[in-house]
This record gives structure tokens, C-alpha cells and sequence, in this order.
């Protein structure tokens, strides 16, 4: 039954972080956001109507005309290209394009509603579960893929039965929060979101912080082009996700916990909305955690189409209902989070980790990575490569292993030319900086960082000022107009890119170009500002004859 | 050098005091650093969106933002070198590059003439970075007050957050994301249909011009300098200071006094926009009394007065002292408001006397 507008907005207002649900409730019972429906939300949450208006239309999947919320939306980020989806985009009258959609290891992905569809043809288009990651090779252990393959984990009992939810009774039955970060700590892990920031480090910030209730966040926005990697987590383990964020919560001695997803997974809303309720009923999850008294709620909060708001402080923002630019830091999250609360906001994969070390203890995690590095990551590898998909690799693991052995090296057996890192976030690296090693230290000596773990992969027959091109495309899409270096950096830089403005003579070009990559990477208020430049800088350094031939060609 | 709480920091080399809370900019502002902004507007919260105000901080990777980082003692900052300013004109530059043209009248608004001053100082019109211009104005709104060109907008969104923040009345947002972000009211409407009172305090603190004030711009082809005199508006009890605006001995629009003490550089619709009567032609400049038909004649003063005392006192006489209500005009000058309470006071012998800008 269809329900009204005065019954939605009755509901949302005794729940935590009320406008996106409400908005999204709207969205779907009128297939699209009416001046109407706003109207009421303003009223009933009591937000100006004029910031309501803006703050939706920051969204690119909120529609704002009749019909637009089933819409097809067909994914144009890179690798889908590669796979031809501006045909498949033109041969669908009515479908818009979206940024990369988080599948690059299928078909080209195209969202329909609240499902999600992948082939490469208009007539060709089917529904299929998310690709369970290629087994690793003999004699690897996995940390968060160790189980990932059983098909049991998905519900709540298999999850049981191999050792689910056994960390979260111990920490809550046998150990104090010290104790619980303390083991975090010693066991090197790292935030697996992007900026690497120690997470022991920050759960213990966060438990020390005053104030409160305390509020954990679970980060799984997976906006960057390229990585796939938490949605097969969430879809094939999420039980494991939501593990180690009533870990967190232990730790940091929240109550409550959201976890934010990106809009682009309508199928892991649904399984994450089963999987949370199931664990309450369970008395796993609730206001009587393991008979321990101790409340743990998990609120699921979905995006609405906005890459920034995996940034943790616009991701706050946009759970508040604010608009979403970023935050000025300091403060920090850790003091002045949701509703400045003390808040630890951790990626999905930094938060499945948790349960597993619990259990198996911090020495077992760092042993897990090569040399001195400790643990592993999952790398979202996809492009020109035999086997794209999801690899958790020991930190430290060569590259070209990598590629070669565990993914069956490029595809057609073609030359690699180049490859990204941190999905788009970290440019290009190409010729003989490609023999990295996967950890931090050895990709920043290249000038470029592992981030979350996004690997494209590009061969010799790719143009890359067009991949180039559509990379800065994305940031500019993507920029949320907070500064001036990004909001028009990364537009004058795709122009450039594009050939439709700057200087025709290559030196006043490159002059341009540096000056611009240098004053955004110095200047720009978030990540994505100082980040977007990196492609440009890439480019220039390793595709010096292409940019002399896109310049005098343009 | 210390002042009580013994807080310092190093800015540029030497070692100042500072009070808990400040940002670096405001220490720096003391010091007269004149570090350059666009997005600043010292009587809203600091935004951080221009970036011109970052400073060199030892042990950050990156230069700061002076403007939101707060000071903290033992810190040494770095105000001016080659990378900053070269920064701070990349910047300009790219603003340049976005925006139909730099210079606009000084009429426009108190903080018009922003841009262009930095744009000068830093040689900034080198014509680089040219590309697809930002912010779509809005000829379509038919207002009288305020003009909406946005072809010259920045989006510093100092607007948005006066609207906010200063005037309480959340008339405008933020359209879009990124380059194609626009000032919008819900909707896209005008602003008549909006939320919005007409205060012009956007305008007021648009760096840019982009917001410009319609009726102060009308007077912009008279050639003579602008010419400030402080007065306080005449409109009410709050007691607003204003820079009224002339050229020449005609009045060409109104400031807000940001040092007002009644105000802080906030004004209402009838302070900033309402001076229009002073020169109307409508405006009656000799006494009009009716004739045996009872058509206005001019007249002249003494038999105005005449008329007016008898027809007053008459009514006192056959209605008693009570029967008279007078009320004084917020334009009248204060003299005049004088004179007219002790003429109803001590003349016509009652205390029903008030003036309409009793607010
Ligand atoms: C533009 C931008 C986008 C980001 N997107 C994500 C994201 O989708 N998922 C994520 O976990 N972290 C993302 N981050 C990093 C977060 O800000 C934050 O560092 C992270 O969630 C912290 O979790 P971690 O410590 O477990 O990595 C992004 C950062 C930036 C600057
Ligand atoms: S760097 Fe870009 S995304 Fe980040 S705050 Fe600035 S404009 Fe927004
Ligand atoms: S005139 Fe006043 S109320 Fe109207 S938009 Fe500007 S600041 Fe807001
Ligand atoms: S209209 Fe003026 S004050 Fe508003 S955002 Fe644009 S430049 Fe800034
Ligand atoms: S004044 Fe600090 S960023 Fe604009």
C-alpha cells in the first residue's frame, strides 16, 4: 500500500540520520522527487526548503522528473568504455550515463530502478550475483577472503558455523576495549579506505575522545573508479562486515553505527537490511549484545550518487542531511564526527578485517605480509587483464606477480602500457615504475600511492590522453565546489584533455598544466583536488610524444 | 612578548601573541600580513573554499587554509613566499578565467570591488587557463533591488552563508556540483517567490558584483566620485548605521556601516533600499491648503500654518484635547520629530503622540 507523505515523514522523524532514507522513500513511491515532496520533507524535518532543493540537487541519482528514479542509468567509467559503453549508452533512448558503478570485473553494469543488470548489448542484458573473487594461489592465506568462497557464509548460521561472530563474543564476554585495540594496534592494519591512517590509532582516539554517544561509521561509499573490492565483501561475507563493525563499536564504546552505501548496490541494500535484522533477532546485534547488556545498533544509510561523499567528513555531512562538501579539518572526525560526536569512520574491508585478527591474533595478521609489511589488501584489478576481479594479496607482493601469475597476465596477450593505482586516485604509472611492489612505501617512492586498491589495467593499443581524458572528466563530474583549485582545476583540465581550450604551442600547455597540477595539489581543500592532478602529472611524465601529438593535433 | 594567557606563535619569523580561538588569519590580520581571501567575510564562519589565505605551516605537508586552521602555540607559520603567491595568482587566475569580466562599478556593493583589487596586485589578467565560463545569470528575475548576474560569479557562496548565518532567512543554496554549481532559491525561482526579505546583504558581501545593487547601479553614468557620509537609518528604533552614498548632492544608495554598532553591517529592505523619496518628484517642496472648492492650492507657509492651527484647535474645541492623535515620520529629521511632540505635548495639551518607526 502506498503510503503517505505525512506517514513517511512521521516515521523517519524518531530515526537516527533521517533525510536520505525519507528522500529515498519518496523517490521510490513517486519515481522521482516532486517539488511537492520536498516541499513536505522541509516542513516535516523543518529543513529550509532552499537548502533542501540544493542539497538534492547535489546528488546525480536523485531525478527530479517524473519517471527519472527507474531510469536507466549505464555505467561510462573507464573500463566500461573499454567494453563499449557509449554504443551501449546511445543504443538506450532514455538512459543517462553514470560514473564508474563499481563492477568493473563484469559486463558493463546498468542500473534500472533498484536493480542491477550487466551485458554489453541493450537485448543482451541480464541479473547476476556479484563474481565470488578467483581463488588465490596455493599456499596463500587470506585474512578477509579466507572464507569468501563459502557459499554458507551469506547467512547468518553458516556464517556461524565457521567461526562467525566468535571475535565479537569474546570481545564483548572477555575483553576490555583496551585489550581489543590494543590487538588492533599490534597488528599493523591500516585503513584499507584510501588514507592508510593506522586503525588502531584511530579507534583509540575515539575511545579516548570526551563526549558522546559514540558513533562508528562503516565507509562503504566505494566511489573510486576501479574498485570493486567492498561490494564482494558486503555481498558474499556481511556478516563479516557487520562483525567488525559491532568490533569497533566495542572498542570505541559506540552504541550505534551506520553504514553507508554507495547507491550504485540496490541488491546489497536489500542483503545488508536481511543480514542486520537476522543478527538482532539473534540477539547478536541490538540493545542485548551476546546477553552482554550492551547495546550495538547498525543503521543502514543509503548514498544518493556522489563519489566526494565517500570522503569521510562529506560522508558525515550527507548522513546529518547537510550538504555535502567536506568538513575543515581540524577537527578531526575522531572528536567531532556524526552530529559532533566522537566518531570512527573505517572502510568496509579495514572493518571485515577486525573479526578474523580478533580470533587469530595480531601476530597471525602481520605475518600475513611479505617482508615487513603487515597484512594484506584486496586489489580490484580490471582492464586489459585475463582474469579481472577481486585478489587479496599478501602487502609487498610484487605487481608483476600480480598480473602475471595470479591474473593470468594482459589480456590477447598484449604489452601492458600502463596501469592506474588507487583506482584513479593515484594516476598512472607505465614502463619501468610498474615494477612496484603492492605496499605503500615502495608506490609513494613512485610518486603515487596503493590507496583503496584499484588497479586498471591498460595495453598498448589504448589511447592514454583519452583515458586521461575521461579519468579528469570523472573528477570534474565529481567535484563538489567547495574550492576553487578543484571546482575549476579539474575543469580546465579536462578541457585540455579534451583538446577544446588552452594554448595550442606545448610549452605554454605544459606550462599551464604544471602550474595548475602543482597550485591543486598544494591548495585544494580534500582529496579529490590534490589527487585529480595526478593523472595529469602522470600523463606528462610517462606519455611525453602522445600529449606532443594531442597539443599540435589540437 | 606575551599577553596574559602566555599564548604565542611565529608568524613570518617573529613571535606574537595570540588569544585562544583565533585563526591564524586573525592573528595574522593584527599583524597586518595582508594575506589575500575571497571567501572571507569576518562576520560568518570561516569556509575555506578560495584557498588564497593558505599559509606555509612547519611540519604540515601542505600549505593550510589561515582562515579555518585555528592557532595553536609554538606554531610557525609562513605568510608570503615565492610558492604561496604563485599559488594565490594560479588561483586568481583560474577565477579570471571563469567569469565574464573583473571590473565592475563600485556601486555594486560593499565588497564589489574584492577581486578586481587582488586580481591587480597579483597581475592576475594574464588571460591563462581560459576555458568554458561558470554561473548562469539571472536576467529573468524582475525584482527591483537585486541584480543576479552570475556570469561573474566565483561561487565563494558568501551569499548562501550571509543569507544564513547573518539574516536567518536560508533564501539561496547551492545548485550542482562542481565547475557547474550555481546560487539558486528552491527550485530555480525568483526571488520574489523565495524566502528572501530583501535585506541585500548578499550583495553587500559579494566579492565579485555578481550580486549588484540594482538601484545604486541606476546612477552609474553620473561622473563624479562616490562620496560617503555616516548616518544612521531613518526607519526605525534599531538605530542601523549607514554610509549613505552621493554624487555630487545626489543620493546614489546606501552602505550597511560594517562598524555599526546597532547593526554590524546588517540592514533591512527599507534601510538599504528605500532612499528613493529624498529626490521624488512626487516629493511636496511648499504647503498645499484646499480652496472654497476644495482643491489643493499652493500656499504659503504662514497661511498653512494658519489654516492647520484653526482646523486643530477647532477639533479640540468641540471634541475635547484627546481627540487629536498625531504621529511623526521616520523621514523627518530628529528636530523636526522634536518639535512635533512638544506642538501636540505643550500646544495641543495631549500626550497621543508617536512616531512610526516606534518598532
Ligand atoms: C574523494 C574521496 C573519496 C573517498 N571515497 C572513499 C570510499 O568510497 N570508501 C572509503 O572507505 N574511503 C573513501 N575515502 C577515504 C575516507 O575519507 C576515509 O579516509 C576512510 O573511509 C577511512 O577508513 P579507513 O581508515 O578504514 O581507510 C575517500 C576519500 C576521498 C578524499
Ligand atoms: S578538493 Fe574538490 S572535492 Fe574536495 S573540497 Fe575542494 S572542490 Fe570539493
Ligand atoms: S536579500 Fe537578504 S534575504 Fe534575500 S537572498 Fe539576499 S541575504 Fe537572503
Ligand atoms: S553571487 Fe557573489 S557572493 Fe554569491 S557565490 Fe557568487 S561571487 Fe560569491
Ligand atoms: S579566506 Fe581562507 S579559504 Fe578563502
Amino acid at each position: 500500500m502506498t503510503r503517505t507523505n505525512e506517514e513517511l515523514i512521521s516515521q523517519a522523524k524518531g530515526q537516527e540520520a533521517p533525510l536520505l532514507p525519507l528522500l529515498h522513500q519518496f523517490h521510490e513511491r513517486d519515481g522521482y522527487l516532486s517539488e511537492e515532496a520536498l516541499r513536505a520533507i522541509s516542513a516535516g524535518l523543518r529543513i529550509p526548503l532552499a537548502d533542501l532543493f540544493g542539497t538534492v540537487t547535489f546528488y546525480h541519482h536523485f531525478a527530479r522528473e517524473p519517471g527519472g528514479q527507474a531510469a536507466a542509468r549505464v555505467c561510462t567509467g573507464p573500463v566500461c568504455k573499454m567494453h563499449g559503453a557509449d554504443a551501449l549508452l546511445t543504443s538506450m533512448p532514455g538512459a543517462t550515463g553514470m560514473p564508474c558503478s563499481g563492477r568493473c570485473d563484469e559486463p558493463i553494469p546498468v542500473l534500472r530502478g533498484n536493480q542491477t543488470w550487466v551485458g554489453l548489448a541493450a537485448d543482451a542484458l541480464e541479473r547476476r550475483d556479484t563474481p565470488v573473487p578467483p581463488a588465490a594461489p596455493a599456499g596463500t592465506t587470506e585474512c578477509v577472503f579466507a572464507h569468501i568462497r563459502d557459499e554458507n557464509r551469506k547467512s547468518l548460521s553458516g556464517y556461524r558455523r565457521s567461526g562467525g561472530y566468535a571475535a565479537l563474543e569474546k570481545a564483548v564476554t572477555s575483553m576490555t576495549a583496551d585489550e581489543l585495540i590494543a590487538v588492533v594496534d599490534a597488528s599493523g592494519l591500516a585503513g584499507r579506505g584510501g588514507a592508510g591512517f593506522p586503525t588502531g590509532r584511530k579507534l583509540r582516539a575515539v575511545q579516548e575522545a570526551g563526549g558522546g554517544p559514540k558513533t562508528v561509521v562503516c565507509n562503504a561509499d566505494e566511489g573510486e573508479p576501479g574498485c570493486f573490492k567492498d561490494r564482494a565483501l558486503m555481498d558474499h561475507d556481511p556478516h563479516a562486515v557487520l562483525e567488525g563493525m559491532a568490533l569497533a563499536c566495542v572498542a570505541t564504546g559506540a552504541p550505534r553505527a551506520f553504514l553507508y552505501l554507495r547507491y550504485e548496490y540496490p541488491e546489497t541494500d536489500t542483503l545488508l537490511a536481511r543480514a542486520i535484522s537476522q543478527a538482532e533477532e539473534a540477539g547478536i546485534l541490538g540493545d542485548d549484545v551476546f546477553g552482554s547488556g550492551r547495546t550495538i545498533r547498525i543503521h543502514l544509510r543509503r548514498g544518493a550518487g556522489a563519489y566526494i561523499c565517500g570522503e569521510e567528513t562529506s560522508l558525515l555531512n550527507s548522513l546529518e542531511g547537510k550538504h555535502p562538501f567536506p568538513r575543515n579539518r581540524p577537527p578531526y572526525p575522531v572528536t567531532h564526527g556524526y552530529e559532533d560526536t566522537p566518531t570512527a569512520v573505517n572502510n568496509v574491508e579495514t572493518l571485515a578485517s577486525l573479526p578474523p585478527i580478533v580470533l587469530h591474533g595480531a601476530d597471525w595478521y602481520r605475518s600475513l605480509g611479505m617482508g615487513e609489511h603487515a597484512g594484506t589488501k584486496v586489489i580490484s584489478l580490471s582492464g586489459d587483464i585475463a582474469r579481472p576481479g577481486n585478489y587479496e594479496v599478501p602487502l609487498g607482493l610484487p605487481l608483476a606477480t600480480l598480473i602475471d601469475d595470479w591474473a593470468g597476465g594482459p589480456r590477447n596477450g598484449n604489452k601492458i602500457q600502463a596501469v592506474t593505482m588507487a583506482g584513479l586516485s593515484g594516476g598512472f604509472l607505465a614502463g619501468d615504475d610498474m615494477d612496484v611492489t603492492l605496499d605503500e612505501p615502495s608506490i609513494r617512492a613512485k610518486g603515487s600511492f596503493l590507496g583503496a586498491g584499484g588497479i586498471m589495467v591498460f595495453d598498448e593499443t589504448r589511447d592514454m590522453v583519452a583515458v586521461a581524458h575521461q579519468a579528469m572528466e570523472f573528477f570534474a563530474h565529481e567535484s563538489c565546489g567547495k574550492c576553487f583549485p578543484c571546482r575549476i582545476g579539474t575543469q580546465r583540465l579536462t578541457e585540455r584533455l579534451a583538446g577544446d581550450a588552452g594554448p595550442g604551442e606545448l610549452s605554454s600547455w605544459l606550462d599551464e598544466m604544471a602550474d595548475l597540477n602543482a597550485t591543486m595539489k598544494a591548495t585544494s581543500a580534500c582529496g579529490l583536488g590534490m589527487a585529480a592532478p595526478l593523472i595529469t602529472e602522470s600523463l606528462v611524465r610517462y606519455f611525453p610524444e602522445e600529449v606532443r601529438a594531442h597539443v599540435s593535433g589540437s | 612578548m606575551s599577553d596574559k594567557s602566555g599564548l604565542t606563535l611565529f608568524l613570518d619569523g617573529e613571535e606574537v601573541p595570540f588569544t585562544r580561538g583565533e585563526s591564524i588569519f586573525q592573528v595574522s590580520e593584527r599583524h597586518e600580513k595582508e594575506i589575500p581571501t575571497l571567501c572571507y567575510d569576518d562576520r560568518l564562519d570561516a569556509f575555506g573554499g578560495c584557498r588564497l589565505c593558505v599559509v606555509e605551516l612547519e611540519g604540515a605537508r601542505n600549505p593550510v587554509a589561515s582562515c579555518t586552521t585555528k592557532a595553536e602555540a609554538g606554531m610557525r607559520v609562513t605568510t608570503r613566499s615565492g610558492k604561496l603567491e604563485m599559488h594565490r595568482r594560479v588561483l586568481l587566475e583560474l577565477v579570471v578565467s571563469e567569469n565574464r569580466e573583473v571590473d565592475v562599478d563600485e556601486l555594486s556593493g560593499y565588497a564589489s570591488q574584492e577581486m578586481a583589487t587582488l586580481v591587480d596586485r597579483y597581475e592576475a589578467r594574464t588571460g591563462r587557463f581560459e576555458g568554458r565560463q561558470s554561473g548562469a545569470s539571472r536576467p529573468d528575475d524582475p525584482n527591483p533591488f537585486i541584480l543576479r548576474d552570475y556570469d561573474n560569479c566565483i561561487s565563494c557562496y558568501r551569499c548562501v552563508r550571509v543569507c544564513a548565518e547573518q539574516e536567518g532567512d536560508y533564501a539561496i543554496s547551492i545548485m550542482g556540483r562542481g565547475f557547474d554549481t550555481q546560487i539558486t532559491t528552491e527550485f530555480g525561482g525568483i526571488l520574489k517567490e523565495s524566502a528572501c526579505t530583501f535585506c541585500g546583504q548578499c550583495i553587500q558581501t559579494c566579492p565579485t558584483g555578481a550580486l549588484g545593487d540594482i538601484k545604486a547601479l541606476r546612477h552609474k553614468e553620473i561622473e563624479l566620485p562616490i562620496e560617503k557620509t555616516r548616518s544612521i537609518c531613518i526607519y526605525c528604533g534599531v538605530g542601523c548605521s549607514v554610509d549613505i552614498m552621493t554624487k555630487g548632492d545626489k543620493i546614489v544608495g546606501i552602505l550597511p556601516a560594517m562598524d555599526g554598532p546597532a547593526n554590524e553591517g546588517a540592514l533591512c529592505v527599507k534601510g538599504q533600499f528605500a532612499f528613493d523619496f529624498v529626490h521624488h518628484p512626487d516629493r511636496l517642496k511648499t504647503p498645499f491648503v484646499r480652496d472654497d472648492q476644495g482643491e489643493l492650492v499652493p500656499a504659503t507657509w504662514d497661511d498653512a500654518l494658519d489654516k492647520a492651527a484653526a482646523g486643530l484647535m477647532a477639533a479640540v474645541n468641540e471634541h475635547g484635547r484627546h481627540s487629536l492623535y498625531a504621529i511623526a515620520s521616520g523621514r523627518a529629521p530628529n528636530e523636526a520629530g522634536f518639535m512635533m511632540q512638544k506642538l501636540v505635548r505643550a500646544g495641543l495639551g495631549t500626550s497621543y503622540i508617536d512616531n512610526c518607526s516606534r518598532a
